[in-house]
């Protein structure tokens, strides 16, 4: 049952990445435009949200691929923390 | 030539209208019956024939599957507190897996890539691991939106970035299964209104491809349902686990 594990996750995987990063810019860019509906400060939210929101997608890609490089190196589980992340801890 | 949307088209097969409400009986609903049976079915009659140690070929396929969804959820949700959602992950699974295969029946009709059915169930799971945190951990479930190790300072920054990685989940994990399904269908049609329109010395050609894409279009039927069931899996985990 877990031959085709490694092919099965690499999918998995390919099939995530790319729409995690492009709904999570839209769903910033839809919060941001229903909080200016909301308040009528157009375009100021529209545009914090495009950019939280493309920030909020990289850093679920960034997770999922950080969680499959741990899978990689196979059992030897590496401190994920990484020496330019300024909190030192990271996920 | 047929519009290659024209097999995504719902339409009323018994009309049913109650207080201005239309509950018709239309063809999505028939084939999302079918699917319905087909899995009940499957399992019912693995039991009929009696479950034996030596396992015949249908026990074994059942076995297997269960056994491959529990490993999933043991992995995910982990070991203890898996048992309670394996049934639901499982049927899940099932459910998501017999649809997208009776919607590669010609004639038949895909339920999955309706955004609709795809959006409910996401939902559903959103709204379920909603109330699994705050049953679990009460207020502190709040504290998902800080990730661990976050300085003070980036705090305001962070609360609205993890607010929409939150909501992006649901919604990405509808779309990815509805589109997957979606544009499958629909090369698969417009390749065979390539087949049916070309003369006979080249009509072979695009029909050639409709079968290879077919044979695709089942392995994505089994990799999408494995995605779908993985990811309610990881995200009942998160929930659990809360970092």
């Amino acid at each position: 049952m877990n031959e085709g594990s490694g092919f099965r996750q690499g999918l998995s995987i390919a099939f995530r990445l790319g729409i995690e990063l492009t709904v999570a810019t839209l769903v910033g860019a839809g919060m941001g435009y229903g909080l200016d509906h909301l308040l009528g400060t157009r375009p100021w939210f529209l545009v914090l949200g495009v950019f939280l929101g493309a920030t909020a997608g990289a850093l679920n890609v960034y997770r999922i691929a950080q969680d499959f490089q741990v899978e990689d190196e196979g059992g030897e589980k590496k401190d994920r923390s990484d020496p330019e992340d300024p909190s030192g801890k990271s996920d | 030539m047929e519009s290659p949307l024209h097999h995504f088209e719902v339409h009323p097969v018994i009309p049913i209208h109650v207080m201005g409400v239309d509950l018709s009986i239309n063809n999505a609903v028939l084939a999302m019956w079918v699917g319905l049976a087909v899995v009940f079915f499957f399992f019912i009659v693995v039991v009929k024939n009696g479950v034996k140690t030596i396992p015949g070929k249908l026990q074994s396929v059942a076995e297997i599957s269960l056994l491959f969804i529990r490993n999933l959820v043991d992995e995910f949700i982990g070991k203890e507190e898996g048992k309670k959602y394996f049934p639901f992950v499982a049927s899940l699974f099932f459910f998501i897996l017999a649809c997208n295969l009776v919607g590669l029946i010609p004639g038949s009709y895909t339920i999955t890539s309706q955004l609709v059915v795809t959006g409910a169930f996401a939902f559903g799971i959103f709204i379920l691991t909603l109330i699994i945190g705050f049953a679990k951990h009460g207020a502190h479930f709040l504290s998902i939106l800080v990730p661990p190790g976050v300085p003070k300072i980036m705090i305001p920054l962070m609360i609205p970035i993890e607010i929409i990685s939150m909501v992006a989940r649901p919604i990405s994990l509808s779309v990815r299964l509805f589109a997957n399904m979606t544009a499958g269908h629909t090369v698969l049609a417009v390749l065979f209104g390539l087949a049916m329109s070309a003369s006979v010395f080249l009509g072979w050609l695009p029909f050639g491809f409709t079968v290879v894409i077919n044979g695709l279009e089942i392995a994505i039927a089994f990799i999408q349902a494995y995605i779908f069931t993985t990811l309610t899996c990881v995200y009942i985990g998160d929930v659990i686990k809360l970092h």
